[in-house]
């Protein structure tokens, strides 16, 4: 009582709880989600073949990457250029190390030298809106890749390369459900500061609200804090309420902050931790048991997923509404696929690499 | 130099004033260890179930222990004069050193963490061979190496998280405890009885503040300036690298970016610190309450579920505050010398 009117004077109360009521919870359908995710993918096409080598002779195009120097968003970019070398056209990857600065010198420059194509590949693109609206205006698709989920666009003049964030929320939410048999307790921990944190945000919501005896909180740790705030807060949950029995950290990233303060607490024999991303360093935590399951997007598959939806915004196509980039679940039963020690873009399988050759007339 | 302040009102006993301004300093000496009861008597109040439990603090004083030696190893420049801004760039690359050895090359743990030490060594050398021998003003060698140490990390790790670091680290970090706290607070613990000693007991300790307090007082009092420098700064980088042997061992894996986000709290801690036991100067038992006090005062917050913004304006706050209430003690000392 002492305690929600302090927090409710102070205003500040952001943590809350939702004893969801609501619509029957279907197992079945839950275990079925989780199984599909569980194949190895298959490659399906996002639109129509095409010829890609002849249609993008005399264009180019620049990535932005919020970092050259993060793993994610570096290979992402780095992958890109290697692609369109294949294809046959110029794809330049401006090197950043994640200062704004430098994200509006590349931009301009791409307008100065009259790219074609100028990607941002950022966790939250809206901070460029003025450079984009320039872009725009000098004739220059801007395209925002992989920020944001389906219910959550990039705002204009921004074109979008989607990825179902949304579903990877709602699978680490029946991750917990099926685990828990109906009576998740999950504490999940989001980064709001992060464009597609919404649509992760809305997955989880939306599958807990089916679940009547579940019960989640949400932790907001902006990125800046993840290193400061982030074990601390975790711990501090952890021991405020002692039934918590699964952590949802949206981004893997949070991972290393978040296994600690588990074991800090000692509460290694109730919660488990379910997240998303993929990154080898958590898989390898996978392996070790430390983490019990991290949905994984391959970095190749999402670059060639982006160079294919920009190829056809390029050339006049009808454009790509949803790139069917796959999230493959590591579980402990086969995160060794993606290699001791697990590597990027291993464990997926190799379809995408044909299939995108052929939807290209490469093959 | 203050203490020679702070005993003289006390060799004045009989006076009445005296004994007052002799309770006041005492009360200084303690103020910040009152506040840091004081938070935990009104978190307590506020939440006893959880906040009143041993979990509770054994999870508070178990997982700081690495901010705890970071800032050890600050205020062991500050104390020489000098300023160290490269530490959070030694912590994160030590702790990477120790991935990159172990993991990547099959270095035996022992080795990989010899090897992170002696990055502290050598960045302290660095260090030290560019403010003293070229005179150049610590803040800007040591803002230049930390970046440039930033940039090695990132290279060495081809700007990737590396997991999997030999378990046992992790255990003799975090999983290994005793009286219910893991030993990484004990070996914080440690380091600061160490250098409490250190700088209260030894020759080198009060040369050390001596030559912050004046260099040329101190060179002309016949202490080797150039020589005590030297030593803090590879005191310091020892300690960074310490601190990220911890970090390593508190995930079991490291990464290239994170570590540098404990400047700040680091910072805050050692002029928070500077306020209490032995007013006005940098000294370790201050340090460990301040990281204790701010630490505690954040675990309250966030048991009572506010949002984390509030933790940024606590830190801030405190840095703040500290650095008004050193003011404070430099003028009484001025005003009383």
């Amino acid at each position: 009582m002492k305690t929600k009117y302090l927090a409710g004077l102070a205003g500040f109360a952001i943590v809350f709880s939702m004893a969801a009521p609501a619509a029957a919870l279907d197992m079945e359908a839950i275990k079925a989600s989780i199984a599909e995710h569980q194949k190895l993918p298959t490659f399906t096409p996002p639109g129509e073949p095409f010829d890609a080598k002849s249609c993008m002779a005399g264009k180019k195009a620049m990535v932005v990457p919020f970092s050259s120097a993060v793993e994610f968003t570096g290979g992402v970019a780095t992958r890109m250029t290697e692609i369109a070398k294949e294809i046959g056209f110029q794809y330049d990857h401006y090197q950043t190390q994640g200062q704004p600065s430098q994200w509006i010198q590349g931009i301009n420059q791409a307008i100065t030298q009259r790219y074609d194509l100028v990607d941002v590949l950022m966790s939250d693109p809206r901070v460029l809106a003025p450079q984009a609206m320039q872009a725009d205006q000098a004739g220059l698709k801007i395209v925002a890749a992989h920020a944001s989920g389906f219910d959550t666009p990039a705002p204009a003049p921004f074109q979008n390369v989607h990825i179902d964030y949304t579903q990877a929320g709602r699978l680490m939410a029946q991750w917990a459900i099926l685990k828990t048999e109906g009576r998740a307790n999950v504490l999940a921990i989001v980064a709001e500061d992060s464009f597609s944190a919404n649509s992760l945000q809305n997955g989880i919501k939306e599958v807990m609200a089916e679940c009547e005896e579940c019960k989640v909180q949400y932790l907001n740790v902006p990125v800046t804090d993840w290193a400061t705030r982030m074990q601390s807060t975790v711990q501090s949950a952890l021991l405020r309420d002692p039934s918590i029995n699964y952590i949802l950290p949206i981004y893997d990233g949070m991972a290393q902050f978040v296994v600690p303060a588990v074991e800090l607490t000692q509460s290694a024999d109730r919660v488990k931790i379910a997240t998303f991303n993929g990154s080898p360093y958590v898989l390898q935590l996978v392996q070790q048991g430390e983490v019990e399951m991290d949905i994984g997007e391959s970095i190749d598959w999402v670059a060639h997923a982006i160079v294919d939806a920009e190829m056809r915004m390029l050339c006049g196509l009808p454009p790509v509404k949803d790139p069917k980039v796959p999230l493959y679940i590591f579980d402990a039963s086969n995160a060794h696929t993606a290699g001791t020690p697990p590597q990027i873009s291993t464990g997926y399988g190799d379809a995408y690499l044909s299939g995108y050759r052929k939807l290209w007339g490469l093959q | 130099m203050s203490e020679a302040v702070t005993a003289s009102p006390s060799s004045a006993g009989e006076n009445p004033r005296h004994g007052r301004r002799r309770f006041l300093l005492q009360l200084e000496r303690f103020a910040l260890l009152i506040a840091w009861l004081l938070i935990i008597a009104v978190f307590g109040f506020i939440a006893p179930e959880t906040f009143l439990t041993w979990p509770n603090f054994s999870t508070i004083f178990g997982s700081q222990a690495v901010l705890v030696i970071l800032t050890l190893g600050l205020i062991i420049p500050l104390t020489a004069g000098d300023i160290d801004l490269s530490i959070a760039q030694v912590l994160t690359l030590s702790s990477m050193v120790i991935a990159v050895l172990n993991v990547g090359h099959g270095w035996p743990i022992g080795a990989a963490i010899a090897a992170a030490i002696a990055v502290g060594l050598l960045t302290g050398l660095l260090n030290a061979f560019f403010t003293l021998y070229f005179r150049i003003h610590s803040l800007i060698v040591t803002l230049g190496t930390g970046t440039f140490l930033h940039g090695v990390t990132l290279w060495i790790s081809s700007s990737r998280t590396i997991g999997g670091i030999d378990w046992g680290l992790v255990n003799a970090t975090i999983l290994t405890r005793f009286l219910g706290i893991p030993l990484a607070f004990y070996y914080a613990l440690a380091l600061a009885l160490l250098l409490l000693y250190v700088f209260e007991f030894t020759s080198l300790g009060r040369k050390a503040l001596f030559v912050g307090r004046g260099r040329e007082v101190a060179r002309l009092s016949g202490i080797p300036v150039t020589r005590m420098r030297l030593i803090c700064f590879l005191a310091s980088g020892v300690f960074a690298s310490i601190a990220g042997v911890l970090y390593a061992g508190t995930s079991g894996s490291a990464d290239p970016n994170s570590g540098t986000q404990l400047m700040l709290p680091a910072f805050a801690a050692a002029y928070l610190g500077a306020t209490t036991i032995s007013p006005g100067r940098f000294n370790p038992l201050g340090s460990m309450i301040a990281v204790y006090l701010l630490v505690t005062g954040i675990t309250g917050l966030s048991i009572l579920g506010i949002d984390t913004f509030v933790q940024d304006l606590f830190y801030g706050g405190a840095l703040v505050i500290a650095v008004a209430l050193s003011q404070l003690v430099r003028g009484r000392e001025e005003s009383l010398t």
